[in-house]
Formats: structure tokens, sequence, C-alpha cells
């Protein structure tokens, strides 16, 4: 293939940096630490869950400014930075007088320690730099620092500087016209490779090359995010010596939204995805909400979740319950599969050597579709399902047609629930004594395992208690009412 | 007099700093040549090491040196027994890489120092270890029981240390009892978790031959002299400074942990600087924990609810080694009794070993176990009485009047008998009942059940003995430059915000701003009297030691001013940085009376010329330093509290339970607190928050799980559920101000207020939410969905079914 570039660059404190030597490995993190020495920003876990190492990326936006997401440098590759703007807690304050969000951390008394501290003061600068300013509550704040651990404050103050600071309109001299032009002049648009065939970070910028590329070194890690794939190097040490990054192909990140289909590139990343997948069903949203974190989310792609074949992915039943689609490619071949026959067995899917996902295809609910979707675990953000679950219901007149169930932390893998969906047929929604048989099906239909995360009989009955949830709601009652910190949630809005 | 910075919501000195990532911690510290150490760790909980062959880690490119047991010389030893005590039958304390035997997944087995962490980690890889893995016991049950298999081999039954304490006669208490409530409860192990983990950094320096360690510690004077009596080296060439720590909570207090010995040791051998920064693995399986404890208590009671006495006999599990001694253990049961009267109690416990991380204190320090015990209990009596939660606690509570509360027979952490010095306990539950809405309580049930959940009470109260002894010290002087005011202290932060409080206490007697008060701590090279923080104490030990040498520092201040300024000193006042005749403008600054103090032969600067022999305010009718007397205005003092001092307070909250998924919503919560006077109400209500988060952990979320064979299975933050933000409920923080009799300021320590009482308020509201569904009570901590689902009998349903 040919490389055109074997340099990254990004923009850092106004300036293009080019940089060539690096190892495929290479953790935004350390070259932060370790070569520009700006150890403002801290590691507190290296498996992108405490936040403390959090940056922002900015990159230009759909329209004219720049756009600002929150990232863990820790399991972030450097390479992936390719094209952007990094900004570390150093870079806020300006002529020595701090950052608005800065500031209000100091009034409200929201830094004790101050180990955790830059990571949340940059999670809250992507917060302050929001596409959407209008209007901000408790819960949205929450949601803005739900990757970041803080031992020492409680958050309570954390929560009060940050509903004071974004209540202004942004003026804080980032995301300026000088910004976009050090961005397009970072942003060379061409196919990188830095290294050697053995060792190498490649981004190719089109799928033809990403597959001759994949067919050329079949053993190459594709990496989309690096979500999982930084863990392989921070906590498994694996050693990883070919890169392939997803990133920069834009069929790829693209995000086609038809009229009755969405076709959501596999790398396009859950940021990307999130208003598309949310105007599917509100309940996509809320779990979309808890699925990670906005450091997570800003870099982790559907694709990703989808293709490593996590059992404990949250994406695969939503999107199972929708009927979608995958399309595997393999050079120039393309196969489409039905999303739940793409998973085999715990950690075995079904893809080829130098085959990769390239697309998922999702029909949209249709007037006469009733879709509902639970996440339930131990803490609200950033927990592993103990049971996932997601309802496609047809319903003509009252009566359910034809009903898509799928659950995830019930098997192996995410996985259709038959026996349940039969038992629905042809049931009547408004006579709740005759959901009892499908309820009693989701016994045949699984056999949960007992973990530290959850027994198998609460496994159980918990699956059992939200189809009767699902049934319920559909059937005219308030989702807000019924959804897990709803009601306190509508109760505290703006408070802190 | 300058306005009094005293009870003021002052904003931090150290923020800016802080908020801009120019703190430094350990791994910010660059170090030209620094070598980087990591460390083979056993993987199992139990087993014999048969061989360890070292040699291709040794050969590996970039590796300075690989340790075993037999290549650190003298400090192959027992690390030592911290708080020794006549109860320990067993006592064991590891040593710093493990010789023939491996007691926990975890423990330190090799280091391997290189040139960078990377290449270190893959040489500690090529480590070949054998190992003949023993058989364990787990559970701290099963280790008291008969028949468990040993941790060590010559500690039978597992028992590390065995203590029973009277006060009064509790035999005849229950003897004459109307009532006795008895119940079983246990809590969970947790973990501290701070953000930043343990750090060392150590450098031996050839020429001064200083030893300089760096080490993310909470008490580095006493790692200073642990480390001089371990090398056999001058504690003054020896310097131990914390800069800034990145949250210990506890687990940083305890030394030596391996790491902390191996590293200064590598450093010297190597004649390199040497980094250790500890991962989060590492923090879940080589850092202590704690909490694990099973408590059968009894209460014995008149039939007005009036408890005549109490039984507690708990086992307290101490891990694998017990270097702390009986301290967590201690706390419990002499904390047992709360706030309440109860005049006759027998307290007994047996600290056993377990194949797991060791056992030290983590914020709480026993008293989380204590409280949930003897509230779940109190409740348990109420309802077997028929009597109300609130009216039963009412009963029993010490009167204001009744201070000093005198506990004969059990004696403190401190070594001193448990007595409470102040209170108004009653009027701490009337403030929680009102803020969490009591009168409104069935209307709030009928709301939840309406939307098909149930609402509970939840109700705890505590009392947290603080600000123990022995002493701190307080060194103040103003810089003769610039005027500003100069503090040390010998223990370190932890991020509390001491150089605030600090501050403000020396800036109220010297009449300056707070943002004027130099505050170091920490730094073995700049005061290294003292102990550590830990146990609620900062603020009491340090903050009165600050107050009065500060104080002695104004009268120097004053005496000097009259002098310079010809006036009567009753009519010098400090404020705004200077020395003033009252109701005048004639005045002095520090900067100026620090200067004069300072008989000088230089004249560096234009308020330097004053001091110097040919001014004419300089005195020569004696010394130009007068016999007795010291330069400038320096003043070094200490407080050694008489006992500790007693804080308490009374949470509530409101729980929501929705009995088909079992999950628990917390819709209110309320913290009453009273810690004396407060310095800073702003910094404390970050205490009590932030402390209320921990309690939160320990309350729905935070377990540290051992398989059967004792492997973690949850050492990571993906599983150890530590609160987000959106854990957090709305948290209402009433503050209270009852004045310590025993100390200059008047103050109680804080730091722990906000965890210990979260446990039982929260699971005693789960309790109350779930009585009309027959569930029963929740005796163990924390709760999780599952657990809930089992007391609703859905297990017995699903096996049924």
């Amino acid at each position: 293939m040919q490389a055109e570039r074997h340099a990254i660059h990004i923009v850092r404190r106004g300036k293009v940096v080019e940089i060539s030597d690096f190892a495929p490995t290479e953790t935004l993190l350390d070259y932060l630490r370790l070569r520009e020495r700006a150890i403002g920003t801290k590691e507190g876990c290296a498996e992108g869950d405490c936040g403390a190492c959090t940056v922002a990326l900015g990159r230009p936006g759909e329209g004219e400014g720049t756009e600002y997401r929150p990232v863990n440098a820790c399991i972030h590759l450097l390479g992936m930075a390719d094209g952007a703007e990094v900004i570390t807690v150093e870079d806020m304050a300006r002529d020595g007088e701090l950052h608005p969000i800065q500031q209000s951390m100091v009034e409200h008394h929201a830094s004790q320690c101050g180990f955790c501290t830059p990571g949340f003061v940059m999670a809250l600068f992507a917060l302050y730099h929001r596409e959407a300013p209008d209007g901000l509550d408790r819960t949205q704040v929450n949601d803005a620092i739900a990757g970041n651990l803080c031992r020492c404050t409680g958050y309570k103050p954390i929560v009060a500087a940050a509903l004071d600071a974004c209540a202004d309109p942004v003026f804080d001299g980032f995301g300026t016209d000088e910004t976009i032009m050090a961005l397009k002049e970072a942003d060379k648009g061409k196919t990188l490779f830095v290294g050697d065939e053995n060792r190498f970070f490649a981004a190719p910028v089109s799928i033809d090359e990403l597959a001759a590329l994949y067919v050329l070194h079949p053993d190459a890690t594709l990496v989309a995010g690096a979500t999982d794939v930084g863990l392989w190097i921070t906590k498994q040490m694996r050693p990883i010596d070919r890169v392939i990054h997803l990133g920069r192909i834009r069929e790829m990140t693209a995000i086609e939204d038809n009229p009755d289909s969405l076709v959501i590139g596999a790398a396009a990343t859950y940021a990307d995805a999130w208003d598309a997948l949310s105007k599917l069903d509100p309940d996509i949203a809320e779990v979309l909400r808890r699925l990670g974190s906005p450091q997570v989310r800003a870099v982790g792609t559907v694709g990703g979740n989808i293709a490593n074949g996590s059992p404990i992915g949250d994406t695969p039943p939503l999107l199972i319950a929708l009927g979608a689609e995958t399309m595997l490619r393999h050079g120039g071949d393309i196969r489409v599969l039905a999303l739940e026959d793409f998973y085999l067995d715990y950690g075995k899917q079904d893809r080829q050597p130098g085959e990769f996902v390239e697309s998922f295809r999702v029909e949209k609910p249709g007037p006469n579709t009733a879709f509902r979707a639970y996440k339930i675990s131990k803490r609200f953000d950033q927990d592993i399902s103990a049971v996932l679950a997601a309802f496609a219901l047809d319903i003509h007149q009252g009566i359910i047609r034809s009903a898509k169930i799928a659950f995830g932390g019930m098997a192996g893998i995410p996985k259709r629930a038959r026996y349940a969906e039969k038992a629905l047929k042809d049931i009547s929604l408004n006579d709740p004594s005759g959901w009892q048989p499908a309820i009693d099906a989701l016994a045949r239909d699984f056999a949960p395992m007992d973990d530290h995360r959850a027994s198998a009989a609460y496994r159980s009955q918990v699956a059992g208690g939200l189809l009767k949830k699902a049934l319920t709601e559909i059937a005219g009652e308030d989702t807000m009412a019924t959804r897990l910190t709803g009601t306190r949630e509508a109760a505290d809005v703006g408070l802190t | 007099m300058a306005t009094r910075t005293f009870g003021e919501p002052v904003q931090r000195n150290i923020d800016d700093r802080l908020l801009t990532g120019q703190g430094h911690y350990i791994d910010d510290i660059d170090l030209p040549s620094v070598a980087h150490a990591a460390f083979l760790r056993s993987p199992f909980a139990r087993a014999k090491i048969t061989s360890i062959d070292v040699s291709a880690a040794r050969a590996h490119p970039g590796v300075l040196g690989v340790f075993t047991c037999d290549n650190i010389g003298h400090i192959d030893q027992d690390l030592p027994l911290l708080i020794p005590h006549p109860c320990l039958v067993g006592p064991r304390t590891q040593r710093p890489l493990a010789r023939g035997d491996v007691y926990y997944v975890g423990q330190t087995v090799a280091m391997v120092v290189a040139v960078d962490r990377y290449t270190a980690e893959d040489a500690v890889r090529l480590i070949e270890v054998d190992y003949d893995p023993l058989p364990v016991s787990v559970e701290l049950e099963d280790a008291a029981a008969d028949g468990a298999n040993l941790v060590h081999e010559d500690v039978a039954g597992n028992v590390a240390a065995h203590f029973v304490q009277n006060s009064g006669d509790a035999a005849a208490a229950f003897a004459r009892a109307d009532h006795v409530t008895k119940i079983t409860v246990r809590v969970e192990r947790s973990t501290a978790a701070p953000m930043e983990g343990r750090a060392v950094c150590a450098r031996w320096d050839r020429i001064t031959e200083q030893l300089m360690v760096w080490d993310s510690t909470q008490a580095p004077i006493s790692v200073r002299g642990g480390l001089a009596s371990l090398f056999d080296i001058d504690e003054d060439r020896v310097r131990v400074v914390a800069p800034d720590v990145g949250g210990g909570f506890g687990q940083k207090v305890l030394f030596f942990y391996p790491e902390e010995v191996l590293v200064p040791m590598a450093a010297i051998q190597l004649d390199r600087p040497v980094k250790w920064i500890e991962d989060r693995t590492e923090n879940f399986i080589g850092s202590t924990q704690e909490r694990t404890q099973v408590h059968t208590i009894e209460l014995a009671a008149t039939k007005d609810g009036e408890v005549l006495g109490l039984r507690d006999f708990f086992l307290h599990d101490t891990g694998s080694f017990i270097p702390y001694g009986i301290a967590i253990a201690q706390v419990a049961s002499t904390s047992i009794a709360g706030p309440y009267r109860i005049p006759n109690i027998e307290v007994e416990f047996k600290a056993i070993y377990t194949p797991t991380v060791p056992v030290t204190p983590y914020r709480g320090c026993g008293r989380p176990q204590a409280c949930f015990a003897i509230e779940r209990a109190m409740d348990k009596l109420a309802e077997e009485l028929g009597l109300d939660r609130f009216e039963v606690r009412r009963r029993n509570f010490i009167a204001p009047d009744q201070f000093p509360w005198k506990r004969e027979g059990l004696l403190f952490a401190d070594g001193l008998a448990v007595c409470y010095d102040s209170g108004e306990y009653d009027t701490a539950l009337s403030k929680a009942a009102e803020a969490i809405g009591l009168d409104r309580l069935d209307e709030m049930k009928a709301d939840a059940r309406a939307r098909g959940k149930y609402l509970g009470l939840g109700l705890g109260f505590y009392v947290e003995g603080t600000g123990l002894g022995p002493y701190e010290g307080g060194h103040v002087r103003i810089h003769p430059i610039t005027g500003k005011i100069y503090v040390n202290t010998g223990l370190s932060t932890q991020g509390q915000g001491h150089d605030t409080v600090f501050a403000q206490i020396a800036a109220d007697q010297l009449g300056v701003d707070p943002s004027d008060v130099i505050v170091v701590e920490g730094d073995t090279g700049a005061f290294d009297w003292g102990v550590a923080t830990f146990a609620s104490r900062a603020a009491v030990v340090s903050g009165n030691a600050i107050h009065k040498a500060a104080s002695k520092a104004r009268e120097m201040v004053i005496e000097a001013a009259a002098n310079m300024l010809e006036a009567a000193p009753g009519d010098i006042e400090l404020a705004e940085g200077k020395a003033r005749i009252s109701g005048s403008d004639r005045a002095v600054t520090l900067a100026e009376v620090a200067t004069a103090t300072n008989p000088l032969r230089y004249a560096f600067n234009k308020a330097a010329q004053s001091a110097t022999q040919f001014a004419p305010a300089s005195k020569h009718d004696g010394p130009p330093l007068a016999d007795g007397k010291a330069p400038g205005i320096e003043v070094t003092d200490y407080y050694s509290p008489p006992y500790s001092t007693w804080a308490y307070g009374c949470h509530a909250a409101l729980v929501e339970v929705d009995p088909a998924l079992c999950t628990v919503d917390i819709r209110q919560y309320v913290c009453v607190h009273d810690c004396g006077n407060m310095i800073n109400p702003m910094i404390v209500e970050g205490q009590v928050i932030g402390g209320m988060a921990q309690g939160l952990g320990g309350a729905l979320y935070e377990k540290v799980q051992y398989d059967q064979d004792g492997n973690p299975r949850n050492a990571g933050f993906m599983d150890f559920l530590m609160p987000y933000a959106t854990e957090m409920p709305k948290v209402d923080i009433v503050h209270m101000e009852t004045p310590s009799p025993l100390n200059p300021l008047g103050i109680k320590g804080v730091g722990e207020a906000g965890t210990i009482a979260v446990p039982a308020t929260i699971i005693s509201g789960i309790e109350d939410a779930l009585k009309p569904l027959g569930a029963g009570h929740f005796h163990e901590a924390p709760v999780f969905p599952h657990m809930i689902f089992e007391k609703l009998g859905g297990a017995d349903q699903a096996k049924a079914s």
C-alpha cells in the first residue's frame, strides 16, 4: 500500500507538533507525562475507569467551531490523537487567570487531595464547550463526570461548581478561528503509516486501503477507540506490534440516517452515533447514557463493542431486539449476518481471519412497534450489567403480533429469548393474566450464572420482572415513574 | 482586632495550584537517572516457595538489580509491630520479601529495578518461582472455626489477639433486665482506594551522606524514625517528605509496607535514585484494607427501654498480618455503646488471621462496625419492646449535664479510659428528625407505594473519639523580609485542607490574611517532632499546637511593637499585617517587627537598616541580643491532649426500594454532626460529604471479594464499585457546635464523621421500607440487590418454580 505520511500531527498550545517516532502502543498519557513532561495529567487506574488522566481532544465540529471531547489519555493510543488539538489541565489558565471551570471549583471547594482534579477539570471543560449550551441540570453534570472518580469530595461541590461555571456563555479563548486553522494544518487527510512491516501504527483513510492492509496483516490488531485494546496493553501487558486504526476511514465512521433504517459504520463512536441511536427510542438513550462514560463514548465505537464479542456489552441486545444486521467484509467480499447469528459462543464470533465488521444496519421501529430497554446494575454509571433487557413488540389493536426479546448478562453471549417471544405471540396487552406464560418461558430460554455481580436466581427474577415491567409500561404506565433513578432525578433537577 | 477568620469559609490556599495541574505527587518528581522498581507478587493465598530463579530477569537488558530475600541484607527481617499490646497472643508482621512462605495473593516475593518501569515489569515476568500451594480458610468465620487451615503454622486457631474489657458489671445488669435483645451483624471488607496509590522515591546522596525519601505517606516523621532505625543511619541523615498526597484515608498511615523499605534500600545499594509507583491492581492486592467484623451484640433492658447492660463479642479479620496491633478492634469495642449511657459493658474480641491482604485502619477504623452493631441492636430493641426508634434512643442518651461521661475500664486507642467530653445528643436527634421530615413520613411512604415502591426511614447515631495523642507541634515564625507567617507542623496532609485551617489559626493570632501564612508540613527537614495524620486528629492536635505557638508569637510581636512605637502593650492591636496603636495611624509592619527583633550587621534592605548597629533605634546598653532572648519572632509549642475529644452526629435517610428489581434509591440524606467549634465550615462540609460518599460505598456498593482459594475477585475499579457522582443522593448537612472543653480552640475532629453511620442508616432504611413485605432484618453491610431479593423470599420462589 502507498502510505503517504509517516508522522502524526497534533495541536498543542496553538502549535502543530509532528511526532514520527512512537511505538504503536504508546499511550497519549505516556507521551504527555514522559515526553512532554506535562505532568498535570495523572494516572489513577490505567484502565479508563477513574478519569484522572482525562484530557480534551478538539477536532473541527459539524458547524464552524471546534468540538471538544474528553478522553482517557491512559488508554488512548498516541497515534489516534492524529489531527486533534490536545488540551491538558496546564493549558487552561491563561495570563494568570484561572479558567472559569477552575475558578468555580476553587469557589465551591471542589478539590481536596487534588489528584483526580485535573481529570474533573478537563471533563467539565468538555461540558463547558457542549454542543447544546442551553440549560444544564444536575443530571447532565452527573453524566458529564460519570467517568471520573473522586474519593475525597463526595462530588457535590464539583457538581455545584459545574452548574455555576457552565451557566455562563462560553468565554475562555478556546476553539477560536486560530484553532480551526491549526487543526486544518494538522489534519493531513492522508493515510498514515508509522513504523515498519513488523511493528507499525497505521491509519488508512479508505475502506479499500484497510481491506488490503488487513489481508496483508491478518494478525494486526484493529483498533477503533481502544477502550478495550488499551487495557490489553496497560493491564494484560500483551505485546501488540501491528495496529490498524479505523478512526480515519470516513466510510466506516459515517452514520447513514435513512427514513426506515440506520446504517452505522463500525468505527462510528458512541458520541457520533448518540443522536441517531437515541432518536430510535428514549430507552436506548437511557441505556447509552449509562454505557461507559463520556470519555469512553467519545472514542469507543458501536462496532468495537459488538465485534470483540464481549458477553457484557450493552448494545448488542438492543440492536438484536431491533433486528440489526451486520456487514462483514473480507477483501472485496461482503457477508451479511443477522446480529444474533454473529455470536456463536462465549468469546467466539463468526468472523474469519482478515474479515472485519464494516457496518450495521438497524431497522427503525415502525409505528406499531413498542420498544423498551432496561439496564440493571448495582451502580448507575460504568457498571457491568447484571441484566440488560431489550424488548421490541409488534402490536396491532392491543394484541402482540410478534416479539423480539434479547438479553445480556443471562448467557455467555447476547441472546434472544425465543420461548418467551413465542409465548407472547397473539397475547393481549390489556390482560396481564395472560403474560405469565411468557415470563415463565424465560426459564427455558436462559440458565444464567452465579458470579460476583449477581446470583443466578436474582438474574432470573430480574429478567422476569423486566419483561413484566415492559409489558406494564407498554400497556400504559408511565416510563419515568418506573425508571431506576427517574423519580429521584425528576425531583432533584437543579439541586446539588 | 483583626477580623477573625476562625469559623469562616475561607477558600483554600492550595487550590490554585491543584486546579492548574501544579500539584506534585511522587510520580511527578523527576530525578536525573532515576531507576524504576516493579514487584513480583504471590499468586497464591498460602504456599511454600520451593525455588526462585531470577537468572533470566537479571540478564534482561536494562535491569539494574533483582532482589529476593537472599540479597537484601539485614532488612530481611519481620517488619516492625507498630502498636504492641499485651493481648496480642500471636503477633506476626511480614518481611519485605517473602522467605519460604507466602501468606496472601499480592505479597511481595521479588523486586526488579530497571531503567524504566516497562523494562522492570518485563523482567518481573522472567522470574520463575515454584510454589507448593497450601489449603486455606478464607472467610473470617471459617478461619476462626475449629480445624481451620492455619495462616501461620505456629499460631493456634488463627488467633492473633484476644481481649476482654469490662466497664461496670454486665452480668448483674443482664440478671436484672426485663428484656434481652440479641443480634448478630456482619460488616464486609472494603478498601480506601485513594486516587493516588502508594508511591515511594528515594535518593542516596553520597556527598552529604543523606537518604532522601519522598513517600506518599500519612506519617513522614514515623517513616523517618523507622528508616533510620532499620538502616542504622542517624535520624538527621534521613529526610522524609510527603509532598502532595493524593488521598490516604488510613491506608497510607501504615509503615512499613515492603516497598517503603525496599526502594530506599535499592537506592543505597545501586547508588542511584529509585522510584516505585503503585498501580491500581497493586493497590487492591498490596495495600491494606479494613472492615470485616462479625459482632454478636446483646442489650439488657428494662421494659421501658432503658439499656442497663451491653455484651458484645466479635471476630475481627486482620488479614494475614497484624502490623498495626489491635487498634481497629479496640476502637470498635470501645465505641460500641455509642451515645448511650449503658453503664455496664462487657466487650470481647478475637482478631483472626485470614490469608488475605493485611488489615489496618481505613477511614472510620472500627467505628462503622460498632455503629452498625449498636444501632441495629437499638432498632431491634425498639421493635421487640414496641417502642418508637427515636424514643428508645432518647431514653438512653447521655444528657448534656452528664458530661464528662467516663466508661471506667474501657481503654480507648490512646490507652486512656473512654471519656466523652461534651455533646447534645438529644438535640442532634431532633434536628435529624426535622431535617428528614419525620412528620411527613407516612405521607411519603404512601406516595412511594402508589408508585410501586417501598420507602423507609434510615437512622444511625454515631460517636467518634477524635484527636488522640500523644502530641503534635506547631512552629511559627515571621519572615523578616516579607512579613509572611511561616508555620510548620510534623504531620502531613492527604488533601484535607490543613494548609488553610492551620493558616486561619495562625492568622487570627497575628492579624494577617490566611493567604499570607505559609504552611509547610510533611517534611522532616522542616519540622520533625510529631506523629501523623489519622484518627481525625490533625485539626485538634496540630491545630491547637499552632494556636499555642501563634499566641505566644502574638505576645512577642506586641511587646516588640510597643517598644518600637513607644506605647503600652495594652494599646497595641494586630491587623492587616501591622501592629498599630489602637485608634491611631501609628503602626509598624510585622516585617519591621521581625527585622527589628533580629539585630543585624548588614543592611540588606530598607527595613533592615533600622536593625543595624548604627541605627538610632539600636540599643547599646547591653548585648544586641539580650541574654535568654532569641532573634526574630519565632515560637515552637506543642499540644498534648489529656484524652480524646468525642465528636458525634445523627444521620437519617429516606430510602426507597423497588421490590421487583430489588434496587435501592436514596431519596434524601441528612447528616447532623457536631465537631465542636468549626475552624472552616466549608472544609468541614467537604470532610462530611466526602466521608459520607465512602460510607455510601460501604452501605451499597463496595465489598472486597475473595474466592474460596483466596484470589481477589474484584481488584480493579471496573468491579470494585465506588460511587460516581450519580450515586450521591441529595445530602443536607446540619452543623452543631458544642465546644470541646479539652482544648483551647474547643474543637473536635471531623475527618471520619461522614463515614461512620452511613451503613447503619441506609440499611436500617431498607429494613424499614420492606417491613410491610415481611422481609425481616438486614444485619449485613453492604446490602446488594440479590440480598434484598433473597430477603423477599425470591430465592425460595425461584427454587420452587
